[in-house]
């Protein structure tokens, strides 16, 4: 059960990831091609402006899959002295404690979101870009991070009841496997 | 306050929470304990407005750049090429793990991505040939901070945004204390393993037929650099456009000397994600605890500390100097930029300081923060990417290089012209 | 009473010069020690330029001041108080404040939860070229750096490309050629060295005057005693909004001065940039396109009866209609 719960969300973290990293791209190849129009005297124009959006929505849909590729920097000075059973206590109070953090973030967001729409907020900018279109992504990612951190930490608790301590090491424990440490 | 925040910050690391989330927590405590003000009702706010930058993008950009060299066997290639060159110098291939990383730090505006980059093609190496895993990992760890010394460079990009000064020239600056403190690690590699050959493994020595034909290899990699930073210099692109010059660069070099398929770009793409959102939660935290330190008084309580030495100039770059080095071993390195230089700077430049200079200065210190315990990211990258040892073990190699690091900064304030000699020469 | 108090930059001569003496000293010393003020800045909180007016209603400090533009994002109809090329001179400049300040305490009072204390002026903002010009006219076809959508509207009508370069990259932007001219404070572009970069000097308010306002969460104004609050708002106004425009005049000859090298230059070395007077012939094609595109692109970004309260306050001031 747990594991049909973990791969599942590893699999579409994995295609989540893979839309932001297009993006990102996308974004490049924007970037790169109003470089070359402006050397032929034309321009875009705003292209800074949407790389703002792209980074704020990227980094908020990527932070679920970091989150389940074991990426998120954590220091592992008295984790890696305890044993199995202990291991599993550091690595399930890790997971509340993200957990209660990332919750009051998504949270928190709501109100920026809320203002642009009450006011109809559009950047200060030729583009006039209207704040909530990208403003909604945003904060949906952050919803996202929120609802994958609740369902993992439960995961990782109903793991260390049942004794199964290498699991969790593998679901949320402090590093990944080595080859995704690029 | 600072001495609670010091002492809340390693009491969560210790208990292995998630340092980005550390951050957060500190900041929720300033809010509770040290502010009549209802803080945290601005963090969406701060959350929304460290992410929405222009300028950050760059990261994913150097990320994706390095990643895309891995991938395609061009950075194999460039450390293959390199080990011909340098490793018949006492310390054998722990050089050329230093001039790998120097030369993808001319690609790079990261010093984890330098790091992951190097670590990745030369880790295999070490068990190999024999070397002492803490002086040949140390390397890495030193030898990838060169990427946010030598530009491109993403730590000098902030800088120049937080104090409005000239990023081409802070790039300029850059250049020759990076390439000084390369040859410092060389210098002190090479002491070290003649005092105590065991820690150098395997000098070999190449026919020179072979080192020429290396040389083609190195060929992609400096064509990169070129494009980066002749883009930035020819007035094409802004620092931070220039990134995406070098993805498509990298992209292009990857088509011609390596090769290009869909499943190296998806792993190219999940890599740059989870690293790009490991150090953007970090950044993230790191904004809004900075937010709510100034909120409660942060700005006023360093300003008056170090009005009240009643320092000289000369006194008060010292004490700077500490300042960083004591905050680098805890505080993860681009927080303690975006904290530290609305503060720090302004007093620094009243002094008479130029402030490229002192751009310079810090980002040594910065370099030296990355790779000391126990909030160093490049030490967690490089153990990272080990197949066995210990964490001590890279931080224990990591220290001849700092000592290197601390040369050059009484190099700098000595000699202020080893960074400013270039701008000003081409000015 | 202790007030959290955010400043503008705090690297730029109004928070030094006049923000930081009156918030940390002046109005401490007039209530007798009963006003206590803890002051930092915006920049050095991090902040987002456009969450500084938004954070400041919902209570996170009690005072905040800032460029009026930062917050257009939340606010179209606040574009309304800084229109380029109407007020030539301080003495203007200041008129059209005055004129629509109670529209601003309206905006501020209901996007904001705001109360308005004071409205003191940037230097305005004016243009460097790296390209010959003789006029406004000259400016088609050339790519100019500026910030803000009124004046980026204004730059488009004429002909000319908004282009956007953050402040620390123009130099080396004007010297490739990446833009050809650059809009900034004189002053600014003193220090900042751009006159390295450039050769002509237009010192047309292009940009608008960047009029800073100063603002106190109304929750909190409205707790404080009648007696506090006329103390504030007397304080405010004579000892920091006043002199901060007594000096804007002097300030705005002496850095032209220090530019082109026409006069005296207090601040320093004088420099030989090429002064260009906009023509009588320019300026009005310019106000021609500013009430015929601009201003009617505005009353219909922000709605309501914002054209009509314009007209008849600013409008009445300058000479302007909308129509
Ligand atoms: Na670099
Ligand atoms: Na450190």
């Amino acid at each position: 059960m747990e594991q049909k719960v973990i791969n599942a969300l590893r699999r579409i973290n994995r295609a989540v990831a893979l839309i932001v990293g297009i993006m990102l791209f996308a974004c490049a190849g924007i970037v790169l091609l109003d470089i070359i129009l402006r050397r032929l005297g034309s321009s875009l124009g705003g292209t800074d402006e949407i790389s703002g959006y792209v980074m704020a929505i990227a980094t908020s849909w990527g932070m679920a899959f970091t989150l389940l590729e074991l990426g998120h920097v954590r220091i592992d000075l008295l984790r890696a002295r305890a044993g199995a059973f202990v291991r599993s206590l550091f690595d399930v109070f890790s997971m509340v404690v993200l957990s209660a953090v990332i919750v009051m973030i998504a949270v928190k967001a709501w109100p920026v979101v809320e203002r642009s729409l009450s006011n109809g907020s559009r950047a200060n900018t030729p583009l006039e870009t209207p704040l909530v279109w990208v403003q909604t992504p945003w904060f949906a990612g952050w919803v996202w991070f929120s609802v994958v951190s609740c369902v993992m930490t439960l995961v990782a608790l109903s793991l260390t009841l049942k004794g199964r301590h290498g699991e969790v090491e593998t679901a949320v424990g402090a590093f990944a496997e080595q080859d995704m440490l690029q | 306050m600072i001495g609670s925040v010091a002492a809340g910050l390693l009491g969560l690391l210790t208990l292995s929470i998630p340092v980005g989330i550390v951050l957060f927590l500190l900041g929720f405590g300033v809010d509770t304990f040290f502010s009549s003000f209802p803080l945290t009702r601005g963090l969406g706010n701060m959350v929304w407005s460290a992410s929405n930058s222009a300028t950050l993008i760059a990261i994913p950009f150097f990320v994706l750049l390095g990643e895309i060299l891995v991938r395609s066997g061009v950075a194999t290639r460039t450390y293959a090429a390199l080990d011909r060159w340098v490793s018949w110098l006492p310390g054998g291939l722990v050089h050329a793990n230093i001039a790998t990383a120097t030369m993808f730090s001319a690609t790079s505006g990261s010093s984890v991505a330098t790091a992951a980059t190097v670590a990745t093609v030369a880790m295999p190496q070490a068990e190999k040939l024999g070397y002492d895993p803490r002086l040949f990992s140390g390397a890495i760890a030193a030898g990838g901070t060169l990427g946010i010394m030598i530009p491109p460079s993403i730590n000098l990009i902030v800088y120049g945004f937080l104090t409005q000064s000239s990023i081409p020239q802070l790039f300029l600056a850059g250049l020759l204390p990076g390439l000084g403190l390369a040859l410092a690690f060389m210098v002190i590699t090479v002491l070290l393993c003649m005092l105590r050959p065991s820690l150098g493994g395997v000098r070999r020595t190449f026919p020179l037929a072979q080192m020429m034909r290396a040389l083609v290899d190195l060929v992609p990699i400096l064509l990169l650099f070129g494009l980066i930073v002749g883009s930035i210099y020819k007035g094409w692109a802004t620092p931070t456009e220039a990134a995406s010059v070098g993805v498509a660069g990298a992209l292009l070099i990857a088509f011609f000397f390596g090769g290009v398929s869909f499943g190296m770009l998806g792993q190219s793409v999940l890599g740059t994600v989870k690293i790009t959102s490991m150090i953007m939660l970090i950044v993230i935290g790191a904004s809004f605890l900075n937010f709510t330190l100034a909120s409660a008084g942060l700005g006023r309580e360093l300003t008056d500390f170090m009005n009240g030495l009643g320092l000289t100039p000369l006194g008060t770059i010292m004490v700077v100097v500490v300042l960083y080095i004591v905050l680098g071993f805890f505080i993860e390195t681009l927080s303690l930029m975006v904290v530290t230089i609305p503060i720090i700077v302004p007093l620094v430049v009243a002094q008479g300081y130029d402030p490229i200079w002192f751009g310079i200065l810090m980002i040594v210190l910065i370099e030296m923060a990355l790779i000391t315990p126990p909030v160093g990211l490049n030490l967690y990258v490089v153990q990272g990417a080990r197949k066995s040892g210990t964490l001590s073990e890279v931080m224990v190699g990591t220290i001849p290089y700092v000592v290197a690091m601390l040369v050059m900064v009484f190099a700098l304030i000595a000699f202020p012209s080893i960074a400013l000699f270039l701008p000003q020469a081409l000015q | 009473e202790t007030l959290s108090v955010v400043g503008s930059w705090s690297s730029l001569p109004l928070h030094q010069q006049y923000e930081a003496p009156f918030w940390s000293e002046t109005l401490p010393a007039a209530s007798d020690g009963k006003l206590t003020v803890e002051l930092t800045t915006h920049n050095q909180m991090g902040l987002g330029l456009g969450d500084i007016y938004p954070l400041l209603g919902q209570g996170v400090y009690d005072v905040a001041m800032t460029v009026a533009d930062y917050a257009v994002a939340d606010a179209p109809e606040l574009e309304g108080l800084d229109v380029p090329l109407l007020a030539l001179t301080a003495d203007e400049a200041r008129a059209m404040v005055d004129a629509a300040r109670p529209m601003v305490a309206d905006i501020y009072r209901d996007r904001f939860n705001a109360q308005v204390l004071a409205i003191a002026p940037y230097p305005p903002q004016v243009v460097f070229c790296n390209h010959e010009i003789a006029g406004l006219d000259d400016l088609q076809g050339l790519k100019v750096r500026a910030s803000g959508r009124m004046t980026a509207k204004l730059l488009e009508a004429l002909g000319a490309e908004g282009v956007n370069v953050s402040f620390s990259e123009v130099p080396g932007a004007l010297q490739n050629g990446v833009v050809d001219c650059a809009v900034t404070g004189a002053g600014s572009g003193y220090s900042a060295g751009w006159w390295e970069v450039s050769t002509h000097l237009m010192p047309l308010p292009l940009g608008g005057w960047d009029s800073v306002v100063t603002a106190m969460n109304l929750d909190k104004w409205n707790g404080l005693d009648a007696a506090t609050r006329e103390l504030i708002a007397a304080e405010v106004k004579t000892s920091f909004e006043d002199p901060a425009w007594a000096s804007a005049q002097t300030a705005l000859v002496d850095d032209i001065s220090c530019l082109t090298g026409n006069g005296d230059c207090p601040a320093g070395e004088s420099r030989s940039m090429v002064l260009v007077e906009a023509s009588d012939a320019d300026f009005a094609k310019a106000r021609e396109i500013l009430t015929t595109e601009v201003l009617p692109d505005w009353a219909e970004r922000a709605g309501g009866d914002w054209a009509q309260r314009w007209n008849a306050s600013v409008g009445q001031v300058v000479g302007v209609e909308i129509k």
